[in-house]
């Protein structure tokens, strides 16, 4: 299935984001939330990434590092050749233009007292030298490719429903001509009907303008729908990444086949054949993630070993990673 | 040779005239500004609108009356050669009327004369009724005031005055440009805003600004009846903040040359006047902090007749006790914990103006317990063995009461500590002051009632005139049921020849006879020790080091020698 | 906006005078005496002429009447009359709200004091606001850093110490310890009828402003930088900051144009309802420095039972507060999109 001749444009290695904690009246540190702890995985050029978790397992903490928006613990992220994790201010500014990111609540996302026309052009004056007829012509580009009508370029972000304003998120984030998008959630906040007009959006454009995409999501049917490759992630760690298809239909680690037993048959007659994994328990806090497996203290497959080593991240088949002790 | 000595010689003696006479020439406004703060701001220059005493000084640098009372109360002519008199002719005999004669040549500060009709003027102004004029008690049995020349008023009363000085004597009655005010009679007074901020005056200064409540701004009045004075060409006279701040500004930080009235603890006073830029001053009027003693008796047993003169004291009326009473305080002690520079110790219940002052009384300032407790012993009040001497079965054991106050408490713990060392045992009681000075019929703890062996608090009375201050001390002025407690003799003090020495000076105009029928009221109250004065209070206010010529005074405005002030080198 | 600002300015009409009437209402119910202040010497009888002269004896309801007339058509005919030479009925003689204690006309001290209360207190808001914006920038962007936990604290003593001790340790540091000579010696008592006429004067009049307004832009400064810092921590964490730090907007774009100006909008209105308290003036402050503004003008009212004086002032104020908060709706309209009236 993979295009061997496929480069990765995004190599993410060994990453970690840990999140101090300060208690007490002179704010020592007593710990840390290790919200992202050790992940490594590349996106190819072209290709759509999904990323799936429950709420809270660190998706949105990954995608937030791969653009640098959070000051990474340890780890590296090369974004075309270049380790963004490092960058200094200005280099790392210069180097935003190619990496954008779709947010997954439109309404918070977009400053309210600024019109549509200029949250879309303010990344051109910032990065391109352009003239003022020439940033007009380009904020109507980008609201035609988007599906938004010129003539709203004068309004404010509150005037829009939400579909709308995912478009301008969705525009703003094309005005650089990005190569890599990271789209955190980008349809979760929006009503049924309109998240698959956002999907199809997101597709035209990536065949377009040729983008990749890594695209943050706990709804499992979408990410199947979009993703070229899947990789799944719990309490900071990935535990499986694999083709779209393999890992759907043979799932290997215990959670993603816990995971995917809990997606909804679209088909209700075939809904109860279906064996469903029911996990135990609560997530435990990233702050004081279990010895061993993390995932151990909810498996239903868990032993002994579990408790004490870490499983190794192993490559189970063609492109198909998984970390679990008992991988046949 | 002799040319030269001679133009040396000359040049010599013009030098030498020039300095000799200089003083008694140099120019008016010499010394420039000069700043005085008085924490209560002025709202008028008119004092007839206002009588509150910051409107009256503010006034009084502008306006005169005829004559002023100086630091010692008496009476000084300003606009007048002389004060009338009987023995002038100026008072007629049967004391109904008294006759001014306005000085030569005084104009006001506009250049024009001052004449009779501006003191006719003044005085109805005064007396319309629906003015709402503030000092209408001073022209109280005036009848008539009516010119006779162009310089000479007469004014007639209603009946004898044996002192006819309230009209025009003292700052709160100065006198009023007729051109001026004539469209202010009545009820136009109050809408004369800039006559009332800016009288047109015959005193040393005249208003330049004038902001209520704030600040005024005065230039030395250039039609001055004297040559050379003021010595100051401007005033700043302001307003606002507190004593505290106002002390501060004229004896700590140099900014202001007089802060009028610092009522501040001794101690903070003290601080403020250390730090050696200014001083404070302290002028007496006839307030005095003094005990009386209840000459009746005063026990609950009695009901109705409760501290009436039906029931003379069961040990009061023994002189001695009370004798002894006033020879065990320390009197020095008392001013120093209590009023500071505020105070002085005073042997005589009428201690000022001076000419009242009696020599007859001193000694009290020294404590003498073993003198007390000899005279307790001479007189046959044994020290029984609980330390309280006692005579057929008497005990002396006192109720001293007064009203609620920091410094009165203190004063009661002092000196029922030294009673106690002459064997006098002392029960201390508060009220407060609303209740105490109230005169409430009903209630049992009231000042004139005196349900007490002894109680204390300070009086004093308006003006210099002592005549009715006196009288409180005849028979007539006892409280009792039948007069509903009213009158002013708390000690119920009843002595025929102090009733005749009363009367005697309801008649007598001649104000040397009338101190000498003062002192003797005084000391036969002092000697009888019927009344224990204890502190004569004064008013304080602080005078930077550079500024000369304030003399303080209780009498008048503060301010009315402001034309003699200077400057110091 | 325009018909929303109309519609409140109507109904501020019967408003005003609701409320000018129970200010009437406590005045004359209060246990005051305008002759209360007089020395005791003064006998009882002479006090009873003087509240008949007052106009005291006459019924409540006539005493409102004669004040509403002068003071909502005898007052604006007399300013036409000042202002533009304009002469409407008897300009000579018209009845104008009276003080009792000065027996002058109650606007003419009004505009008096108008001057130094604008100066000094006016120039403490300024100086505050121009402390506090920075402070609360600057403590909300470094949250939990030294500057911001100097700024709660100093933050917090503004707001805390009465500035009643702050005026006092200023006056004796700065006007006794510091010797009369020095350059940093400053004023304890200001001067109001100064007069600025050039530069020398000019320095003297910023000298003898510069205590009370510390004094009151401490206490100012405190409150709105706390303001400030609470509303740019809302912003901080909104998402579009991270948008447009996604962007690849410079930090100092992020911080100023995106989080700061939105900011601003609770804080501008908060700004705008402080402003009738710099015309209510310091009273404290006020009375320290011996400013002697429109607040020292309230007080002494209030001590002097200066009924026309203090039911003037303080309808002028409910005025101010009333409009100031039209002022404050309408900025917020203004400035925030998402808001809209109509």
């Amino acid at each position: 299935m993979l295009d061997d001749e496929k480069k990765p444009l995004v190599q993410v290695k060994n990453l970690k984001m840990h999140f101090p904690i300060y208690r007490g009246i002179l704010k020592r540190q007593v710990g840390a939330v290790k919200a992202v702890d050790g992940i490594s995985f590349d996106v190819f050029e072209g290709e759509t990434l999904g990323l799936v978790g429950e709420s809270g397992c660190g998706k949105s903490t990954v995608g937030r590092c791969v653009l640098r928006l959070y000051e990474v613990t340890e780890g590296s992220i090369d974004i075309d050749g270049t380790n963004i994790a490092t960058l200094s201010g200005a280099e790392l500014r210069a180097k935003r233009p190619q990496m954008q990111m779709i947010f997954q609540d439109p309404q918070a996302s977009l400053n309210p007292r600024m019109t549509v026309g200029s949250i879309i052009s303010e990344p051109l004056d910032e990065h391109k030298n352009m003239s003022k007829d020439e940033k007009r012509e380009k904020v109507g580009e980008l609201m035609d490719a988007v599906g938004l009508a010129r003539r709203f370029a004068d309004r404010y972000p509150h005037e829009f429903s939400g579909g709308q304003r995912q478009r301008i998120g969705i525009a703003r984030a094309l005005a650089l001509n990005p190569k890599f998008i990271v789209c955190d959630e980008p349809i979760a906040a929006l009503d049924v009907s309109i998240q698959a007009q956002v999907v199809n959006l997101l597709e035209d454009l990536q065949e377009k303008f040729g983008l990749t995409y890594l695209f943050i999501s706990h709804d499992l049917s979408m990410v199947r729908h979009l993703a070229t490759r899947v990789a799944v992630m719990y309490l900071g760690r990935l535990v499986e990444l694999g083709d779209s298809e393999t890992l759907y239909m043979t799932p290997k680690h215990p959670y993603t086949q816990a995971l995917l037993s809990a997606v909804p048959h679209p088909d209700p007659a075939q809904a109860g054949n279906i064996d469903r994994v029911i996990l135990e328990g609560d997530v435990p806090s990233p702050a004081n993630p279990p010895p061993g497996c993390t995932f151990s203290t909810r498996c239903p497959r868990a032993q002994p070993i579990c408790k004490q080593d870490s499983p190794e991240w192993t490559e189970i088949g063609e492109g198909h990673f998984a970390a679990c002790h008992f991988i046949e | 040779m002799t040319l030269k000595y001679l133009v040396a010689g000359t040049l010599g003696a013009a030098m030498l005239s020039s300095t000799a006479f200089g003083a008694a020439h140099e120019a008016q406004g010499r010394d420039g500004n000069v700043n005085i703060i008085f924490w209560q701001a002025a709202s008028t220059m008119n004092p007839y609108l206002s009588g509150g005493t910051k409107d009256i000084n503010a006034a009084s640098m502008a306006l005169e009356p005829l004559a002023h009372y100086d630091e010692n109360g008496a009476m000084v002519a300003t606009l007048v050669d002389e004060i009338p008199t009987v023995a002038n002719g100026g008072v007629s005999e049967d004391l109904t009327s008294i006759t001014w004669t306005l000085s030569e040549g005084i104009t006001w500060s506009d250049g024009t004369p001052l004449t009779s009709a501006d003191v006719v003027f003044t005085a109805n102004y005064c007396m319309d009724e629906t003015g709402g004029c503030q000092q209408l008690a001073k022209f109280g049995g005036v009848t008539s005031v009516e010119a006779i020349d162009d310089l000479t008023v007469k004014i007639t009363f209603d009946g004898p005055k044996p002192f006819p000085y309230g009209p025009f004597v003292g700052s709160t009655t100065p006198i009023l440009q007729a051109a001026q005010f004539a469209n202010c009679m009545g009820t136009a007074a109050p809408t004369c805003t800039d006559q009332n901020f800016g009288p047109i005056g015959t005193g040393p200064f005249t208003v330049t600004e004038f902001r209520a409540n704030d600040a005024i701004s005065l230039a030395a009045n250039p039609n001055y009846r004297v040559a050379g004075k003021p010595a100051f060409a401007t005033v700043n006279f302001k307003g606002g903040g507190d004593a505290a701040a106002a002390g501060r500004s004229a004896l700590e930080t140099g900014e202001f040359d007089y802060a009028w009235n610092l009522q501040l603890a001794p101690e903070v006073l003290a601080d403020m006047e250390s730090a050696g830029i200014g001083t404070v001053l302290t002028s007496y009027g006839p307030l005095v902090e003094r005990l009386m003693i209840n000459m009746t008796n005063p026990s609950a047993d009695l009901g109705d007749e409760r501290s009436t003169v039906a029931h003379p004291h069961p040990f009061m009326s023994d002189m001695a006790v009370r004798q002894a009473l006033s020879m065990a305080i320390d009197r020095p002690l008392l001013v120093e914990i209590g009023y500071g520079k505020a105070g002085k110790v005073t042997c005589n219940v009428l201690p000022s103006p001076a000419i009242y002052n009696s020599p007859n009384n001193a000694g009290c300032e020294v404590q003498d317990i073993a003198g007390a407790n000899a005279l307790l012993d001479a007189a046959g009040w044994e020290m029984g063995s609980d330390g309280v001497r006692a005579k057929d079965g008497v005990r002396l054991s006192i109720l001293y009461q007064t009203s609620t106050n920091a410094v009165r408490q203190d004063f009661q713990a002092l000196i029922k500590q030294w009673w106690a060392e002459i064997g006098i045992e002392t029960e201390l009681k508060n009220i407060s002051g609303g209740v105490f000075f109230g005169g409430d019929q009903s209630s049992p703890d009231t000042f004139q009632k005196l349900f007490a062996d002894l109680e204390m608090y300070a009086n004093n009375f308006d003006g210099t005139d002592p005549e009715a201050y006196m009288r409180n001390w005849s028979c007539a002025e006892i409280p009792s049921p039948e007069n509903a407690w009213l009158g002013g003799n708390m000690p119920r003090h009843c002595n025929a020849d102090y009733d005749a020495l009363v009367a005697e000076m309801g008649g007598t105009a001649d104000i040397n006879e009338r101190a000498r029928l003062a002192i003797a009221m005084n000391d036969m109250l002092m000697q009888s020790y019927t009344i224990i004065p204890l502190v004569h209070r004064g008013n304080v206010s602080g005078i930077a080091n550079t500024l000369e010529g304030v003399k303080l005074n209780a009498w008048d405005a503060e301010l009315w020698n402001i034309a003699d002030w200077s400057r110091a080198e | 906006m325009l018909n929303f600002t109309l519609r409140r300015l109507v109904f501020t009409v019967p408003t005003l005078l609701l409320i000018s009437f129970i200010i009437f209402l406590i005045l004359d119910l209060a246990p005051n005496d305008p002759t209360g202040n007089l020395p005791l010497t003064i006998p009882p009888e002479v006090r009873a002429n003087i509240r008949a002269s007052l106009g005291l004896d006459d019924p409540m309801y006539w005493r409102y009447i004669l004040w509403c007339q002068q003071f909502f058509v005898n007052e604006p005919l007399n300013l036409l009359n000042q202002w533009f030479g304009w002469c409407v009925g008897d300009c000579e003689n018209r009845l104008r709200v009276t003080s009792w204690a000065t027996r002058s006309p109650v606007v003419d001290l009004i505009a008096e004091r108008m001057p130094q209360t604008l100066w000094v207190v006016g120039m403490s808001y300024v100086v505050g606001i121009l402390i506090a914006l920075p402070i609360g920038v600057i403590s909300a962007y470094k949250q939990y850093s030294w500057f911001d936990q100097a700024g709660t604290f100093v933050a917090m003593i503004g707001f805390s110490v009465p500035t009643f001790f702050t005026g006092v340790l200023l006056i004796v540091i700065f006007s006794v310890w510091m010797p009369n000579d020095s350059v940093f010696w400053l004023p304890s008592i200001y001067d109001t009828t100064h007069k600025v006429t050039d530069w020398g004067s000019f320095v003297f009049q910023m000298r003898q402003m510069v205590m009370p307004v510390m004094v009151l832009a401490l206490y100012n400064a405190a409150q709105i930088s706390r303001f400030m810092r609470a509303s740019m921590l809302d912003n901080l964490s909104q998402d579009y900051v991270r948008t447009a730090r996604a962007k690849g907007l410079k930090e100092k774009t992020v911080l100023l144009v995106h989080v700061l100006r939105n900011s601003m909008i609770p804080v501008v209105t908060v700004i705008a309802l402080g402003i009738p308290q710099v015309f209510g003036g310091a009273i404290i402050t006020e009375q320290i420095f011996k400013v002697n503004g429109l607040g020292q003008l309230l007080i002494i009212g209030i001590e002097g039972a200066d009924i026309p004086l203090v039911q003037t002032l303080t309808f002028l104020f409910a005025v101010l507060i009333v409009m100031f908060n039209l002022v404050a709706d309408v900025l917020y309209g203004l400035l925030d999109p998402r808001i809209r009236y109509d």
